[in-house]
């Protein structure tokens, strides 16, 4: 083995014994029985929506898991959990990723932004949900916290989208209802294309 | 079944440096799975379909990502995402038909995570052996899709040989097509080999679609001056316009001089196991204008020796006129 | 009429939630000690479970409970269980196990061992009707009518019957399970000069609606609190509290916000009995997430059909005589809804003599149920290219000839040939003919290169509005209008159009409203279970009549008080006062003092004997709290009221790739007044991408040689993605009161999918110079073939595969 392969490089410990009462209520406990030992380390810092966060995380949990069960962010939904419908769309450093097919240890030194992240501090929606609001865009809303983050993320890259770019842009982002002219009006007003 | 959807037990490991995680392969061999963006691999694992006991997360690898310029063109880190093809500068001037290659891949999420090492790397979507049934890709000794009454409206009319499943992959045919090699490590030492060969058809080995070892990294992709800056062309004709699989895709390369192309290369994908050249068709046009004489004097010389099964004849048609629209762009 | 709300656009209260992701569906609650069920499902067609082993399972640590088909009372034969031993499809539950988290439970799944003995299956409702064939339940393979009353019987034709069936030709003598006619079919037939006779086969598809159907639930002081996901709210209280055996007041269900349904969720289902027995056994709240393959499994599915139409157009274009035979496969629930389609055309056709006949066919595949215009949108999609076909062979315009048959006032409908409350369809044709510039799109040049232009129009109806059901609206002394609603919140803002009508009738400004809902504790009145396009016509009445009842309990408390008769007294600005002198009243609030006060009728003490009992608990739970308005619809309604829709499409197809582009799509609604028009206008757009999605991608394909299903996943059923509909997509609406209700609205969600299917439909077959593919959904693979000159697509048509 390469001597340079020590075991504190990328074997950094094991579980923290608190950590999974910490996690909420017993419900994440693994069967600790059964488990090897980790190689990553379980109790890490996220920064979800501007805040640093502690949480013990399985190596293999997903992004959707921690966001959702572990912070209590419910707002990135669950739909396929596979890839193939975009509810659990997230910022990851500005970019959209889907958390559902992400690990919560990939975003350790990443920041996070949900749904619910937009909203300044007084409350104010962000300027996409409001458009989004303006102009109805959701049916029964399950992939709409997917459709404003892909919006946010259009238009901090193209400010001022054409209609294609828009859908182009959220094409990774289905809408069983077919709301989709809606939302795409939607980003035309976030933009200011619409009045 | 259990309809399962949560992720299992498995190991992470976060390499930094390549050499790391080379050591890691090497130890954990088949037992271990390699990390790119991971959308094709949270499926897998989710499904327990395939149970590796750890993966090797390359993510934090730096020197896997980045595209830069050599002497003899460009080299494209292996961890280097489809969106980032799509939008750097060098791919986009020099080698556009990768970059609408990868611009086809799934969604915009999936190609903001997803690789080009993953993507190239990818299995195969036959959906009897996503559903976990033992055929002969999956270690078994039968296939449920080359049979008379099998559902293989999207399978192979090429190159069948026990398995009829077809490469996935949207960016493989433009590499093929510009005449790419890959750049493969191991604790061993490097090896390069041309994109061409580095897919592998079930005749060679059944259970693999690349020549990628246990113990191996695909570390980068290399683009030669060849191609730079050819005449080219790509299509993926797929039933919805985003998050699907080719029904045939073409990339086609050619260069002209004095109205007639001097040289091309046309390759198709999800006809076979791996990126098809169409060997005749390339030979077809070489010296010919691109015109609609040429287009029409191509016929059915892309889809010579197929071999439908029951419910994909229309990839004959598909992929004929696939390569004269390549042909005339 | 003149309203304040009605046809006006607001914002329904959950938007924002939905926009801020603080709007919560079921999965998202969550219950100190809460366990996970996972489900354990079948993997074979068709068997019987003998033994379970489980033991290794349940000695897992963090293993908590198991429940089985034996656990839960016996369910009908054959139905949709929750749980079961006898296995009639692949994916159908056996089990469903509980542990501390999803992982663990999903480990544990693996550990139980099953005995399963199999049976003969059947994928092909034709491969079972055949004599020799295989029967889905060892009883038989449809349900006819006995001296038992209705039961599994085993129905088969001869082989050559199915084979000419299969071929497109009348199967001639055989038996069907359903028949109805009406008129003299043979002299119809015989004044027609064009007869057209064609095969058709539509596939069935998941509803895979995006919020997969979880529940959670817990009990506290015997009774049981569950959270769910329906596409009503009220009309899950009693079937639910009848499953888990408890009384209706017993039950409190919590359905804030329901991820779409399209037909899949109207009653509580069957496996929402998992949950309530789980957590009632084991003390503790329990929630079962469903996955998305198992939403595809029991999320229900759109049943398809194979059929054979025979239709005649007399020399004037009138359609004098339309026969049809419909076969459906009715999966393992052996639910069709032939009657259904043939009833559709008997609609937007209004032939003056028709006949149907059909028979449901089990098959073991997955339950069928209701899906977006069950049965009518699918015959409106293959329908379309074939009276194209009529018309052309007529030599009348393809719009002309809709327009010259299009339903009106007297219209009738389906095998009872009984009356509509009204119907503008000739309006909505004009409308649409005129903002799609139908003469232009028709006269411009078709063929560029590989690249060929076609224009489609298609019809479509459902019955849209039903009666009967009850309204509550409370005055509280607070001054502010509560609006009691037990209609869901299923994606459509119906639930906020709907309590306009009190609004209007209270003449109360809307911000002084507040919408009662999402918990049945909260008091809401019993509703519809939101089917086939009802809620708008249905509660804008039960909504109506509430608010009369708190009208007319207004102008009699004021009468008491200060004199004078009901009629002298008028209302408005929130005041009952005199009409003579209208500084003489009482403010609303002043009213529902007085209203407490007095009890009885006016507090909600003592209320109408016709509610119904869910209606009753809900205004003894608010009692007291304010002047109550609480009625049920008594209201006048005699015939069937009709939605209706017309879309027009035009589309460029590509010959070398089979792959089309839709360029403009317009959808005309003739739904009487429109209520809220962004709201019609997404059930509008919504209804068109659903038809697009029949008309182009969806369908399922079973594997005939293992019953296994090809495309559970979203990416493999393919529901049309943005990329795949128009860029801008275009509705109107012809906006005619309907005059049998008095907000003039009737519904309009199911035709605004299938007139979209339609126009698809139609535009393909135009741009390829008439060609019929006579089945949905039509692929690129067809496209390409048929240009080829290729044979498969046309001949043997087959339902479920390839």
């Amino acid at each position: 083995m390469n001597p340079r392969l020590t075991r504190r490089r990328f074997i950094k410990g094991v579980i923290y014994s608190s950590a999974a009462a910490m996690s909420g209520a017993g419900f994440y406990l693994t069967n600790a029985q059964s488990r090897p030992a980790a190689a990553v380390e379980r109790l890490i810092s996220i920064n979800v929506n501007g805040r640093t966060r502690r949480v013990d995380v399985l190596p293999q949990e997903t992004l959707a898991h921690t966001l959702r069960y572990k912070l209590e962010l419910t707002g990135t939904k669950l739909g396929c959990n596979r890839g193939e419908c975009g509810a659990c769309t997230v910022l990851i450093d500005d970019v959209t990723n889907y958390a559902c097919s992400t690990l919560t240890h990939s975003v350790k030194q990443r920041a996070v932004t949900t749904v619910e992240g937009l909203q300044s501090p007084d409350g104010q929606l962000h300027p996409v949900q409001q458009a989004f609001l303006d102009e109805l865009s959701p049916q029964c809303g399950f992939c709409t916290p997917g459709q404003v983050i892909s919006t946010v993320a259009l238009l901090k890259s193209n400010p001022k989208p054409t209609r294609e770019q828009a859908r182009q842009a959220l094409s990774g982002n289905l809408c069983r209802c077919g709301a989709y002219d809606h939302y795409l009006n939607g980003v035309m007003r976030a933009s200011g294309q619409l009045s | 079944m259990p309809s399962h959807d949560v992720m299992p037990d498995i190991e992470l490991y976060q390499p930094v440096q390549v050499e790391d995680a080379l050591a890691l392969a090497t130890r954990l061999a088949d037992r271990g799975w390699l990390l790119g963006g991971g959308q094709d691999t949270y499926g897998w694992l989710k499904d327990r379909a395939k149970v590796p006991e750890a993966m090797i997360d390359l993510n934090g690898i730096e020197s896997l990502r980045g595209i830069r310029e050599t002497a003899d063109g460009v080299e494209i880190g292996a961890l280097t995402t489809l969106t980032e093809l799509v939008n750097n500068p060098l791919i986009k001037e020099r080698y556009s038909l990768l970059a609408s290659a990868a611009e086809r891949v799934a969604s915009p999420q999936i190609r903001n995570v997803g690789t080009v090492a993953g993507n190239v790397a990818q299995d195969v979507r036959c959906w009897y052996y996503r559903r976990g049934l033992s055929c002969y890709r999956a270690g078994g000794n039968l296939c449920y899709a080359d049979t008379p009454e099998g559902m293989n409206r999207e399978h192979a009319i090429f190159g069948a040989s026990r398995c009829v499943a077809v490469t996935p992959s949207d960016t493989a045919p433009a590499l093929v097509a510009l005449e790419a090699s890959m750049v493969i490590r191991s604790e061993s030492g490097e090896r390069v080999v041309a994109a061409e060969d580095f897919f592998i058809g079930p005749n060679v080995d059944i259970q693999n679609t690349t020549v990628l070892r246990p113990g191996e990294i695909l570390t980068s992709v290399r683009l030669p001056t060849t191609w730079a800056n050819a005449t080219f062309y790509f299509e993926k004709v797929a039933d919805r316009n985003a998050w699907d699989f080719a029904l045939v895709s073409i990339a086609a390369v050619m260069r002209e001089s004095g109205g007639v192309i001097q040289d091309a290369r046309f390759v198709a994908g999800a006809v076979q196991c791996t990126p098809r050249r169409l060997l005749d068709v390339e030979s077809a046009v070489r010296g010919q204008p691109r015109t609609e004489a040429t287009a029409q004097s191509l016929g059915t010389l892309a889809s010579q020796g197929a071999q439908p099964l029951n419910h994909n004849g229309f990839k004959l048609h598909l992929v004929d006129s696939l390569a004269k629209r390549a042909l005339l762009g | 009429m003149t309203f304040m709300y009605i046809g006006k656009n607001f914002t329904p209260p959950d938007a924002q939630g939905k926009i801020t992701g603080q709007a919560r569906y079921a999965e998202d609650f969550r219950k100190e000690g809460m366990v996970f069920a996972r489900l354990l499902t079948s993997p074979v067609p068709s068997g019987m479970v003998r033994n379970i082993d489980a033991s290794e399972a349940l000695r897992m640590d963090g293993v908590v409970g198991i429940l089985t088909a034996d656990d839960l009372p016996a369910a009908p034969r054959p139905g949709v269980p929750a749980l079961t031993n006898e296995l009639t499809y692949v994916g159908q539950p056996i089990l469903a196990l509980v542990a501390i988290s999803e992982q663990i439970a999903e480990n544990a799944l693996e550990r139980i061992k099953l005995d399963i003995e199999r049976r003969p299956f059947v994928v092909d409702p034709l491969v079972s009707l055949a004599a020799g064939g295989p029967d889905a339940y060892p009883e038989g393979n449809v349900m006819a009518r006995t001296a038992d009353g209705m039961a599994l019987k085993s129905l088969k034709w001869a082989p050559q019957a199915v084979e000419a069936f299969r071929n497109g030709r009348d199967p001639g003598d055989v038996e069907y399970t359903t028949e109805w006619s009406y008129g003299d079919l043979d002299a119809a037939f015989a004044e027609c000069s064009v007869i057209v006779e064609e095969p058709f086969v539509t596939a069935g598809y998941p509803h895979h609606s995006l919020e997969p159907r979880t529940c959670m639930s817990y009990w506290e002081n015997g009774r049981c609190y569950f959270h769910g996901s329906l596409q009503s709210q009220s009309a899950a209280n009693a079937p639910l509290a009848r499953m888990l055996g408890i009384e209706l007041k017993d039950l409190c269900f919590i359905n804030e916000t329901t991820g779409g349904g399209f037909g899949s969720r109207i009653g509580p289902y069957p496996f929402m009995a998992i949950s309530g027995y789980l957590s009632r056994n084991l003390n503790r709240p329990v929630q079962v997430r469903i996955t998305r393959e198992e939403e595809f499994f029991i999320g229900s599915a759109r049943s398809g059909m194979q059929g054979w139409i025979k239709a005649g157009l007399k020399p004037d274009g009138k359609v004098a005589a339309v026969d049809v035979i419909i076969v459906n496969d009715g999966g393992s629930s052996g639910s069709g809804s032939g009657s259904s389609s043939a009833g559709a055309i008997s609609v937007v056709y209004q032939p003056t003599a028709m006949r149907f006949r059909g028979v449901s066919v089990f098959t073991n595949t997955t339950p069928r149920g209701a899906q977006r215009g069950p049965g009518q949108n699918e015959m409106h999609a293959v329908l379309a290219p074939i009276m194209d076909k009529a018309a052309n062979q007529l030599g009348i315009d393809r719009l002309a000839f809709r327009r010259l048959n299009a339903p009106d006032n007297n219209a009738k409908v389906e095998a009872n040939q009984g009356p509509v409350t009204s119907a503008y369809m000739r309006e909505a044709i004009d409308m649409g003919s005129q903002l799609f510039d139908w003469p232009a799109k028709i006269s411009q040049p078709r063929r560029n290169g590989s690249k060929v232009i076609g224009v489609g129009v298609g019809m479509a109806y459902h019955g849209a509005g039903n009666n009967g059901f009850d309204g509550i609206v409370r005055i509280g002394p607070d001054g502010k209008i509560y609006l009691h609603t037990g209609v869901g919140n299923l994606g459509t803002y119906s639930y906020a159009g709907t309590v306009r009508a009190a609004a209007e009738v209270l003449q109360c400004r809307w911000e002084n409203c507040e919408i009662v809902r999402g918990n049945s504790d909260l008091g809401l009145p019993h509703s519809s279970g939101q089917g086939g396009s009802n809620t708008i016509f249905t509660h804008t009445r039960s909504n109506y009549v509430a608010a009369m009842d708190a009208v007319g309990k207004l102008k009699e408390i004021a009468a008491a008080e200060l004199g004078g008769t009901v009629d002298d007294y008028s209302i408005g600005e929130e005041r009952v006062f005199k009409t003579a002198t209208p500084t003489a009243g009482l403010t609303y609030a002043e009213a529902a003092q007085r209203a407490i006060t007095l009890g009885g009728r006016y507090s909600g003490a003592e209320y109408p004997d016709d509610i119904n009992e869910l209606t009753a608990l809900a205004v003894q739970r608010i009692a007291g709290s304010g002047l109550i308005g609480v009625a049920k619809d008594n209201l006048e309604k005699n015939g069937t009221a009709p939605g209706l829709a017309i879309g027009f499409a035009e589309i460029e197809l590509d010959l070398d790739t089979g792959k089309y582009d839709i360029r403009d799509y317009l959808g005309v609604a003739e739904c009487g007044t429109v209520v809220h028009p962004k709201g019609l206008s997404h059930g509008m757009n919504g209804g068109g991408t659903w038809g697009m999605g029949m008309a182009g991608f969806e369908r399922h394909v079973y594997d005939p040689q293992n019953g296994l299903p090809a495309n559970i996943g979203l990416y493999q059923s393919k529901p049309p993605t943005i990329l795949d509909v128009p860029v801008v997509m275009r509705n109107a609406a012809v906006n005619i009161a309907d005059p049998q209700t008095p907000i003039g609205a009737r519904g309009i969600g199911e035709p605004a999918m299938g007139c979209a299917a339609a126009a698809v439909m139609s535009a393909i077959a135009d741009a390829l110079g008439g060609h019929l593919f006579n089945r949905t959904p039509v692929t690129p693979d067809m496209i390409i073939d048929h240009v080829a000159q290729n044979t498969y697509n046309n001949k043997s048509l087959k339902i479920n595969t390839f």
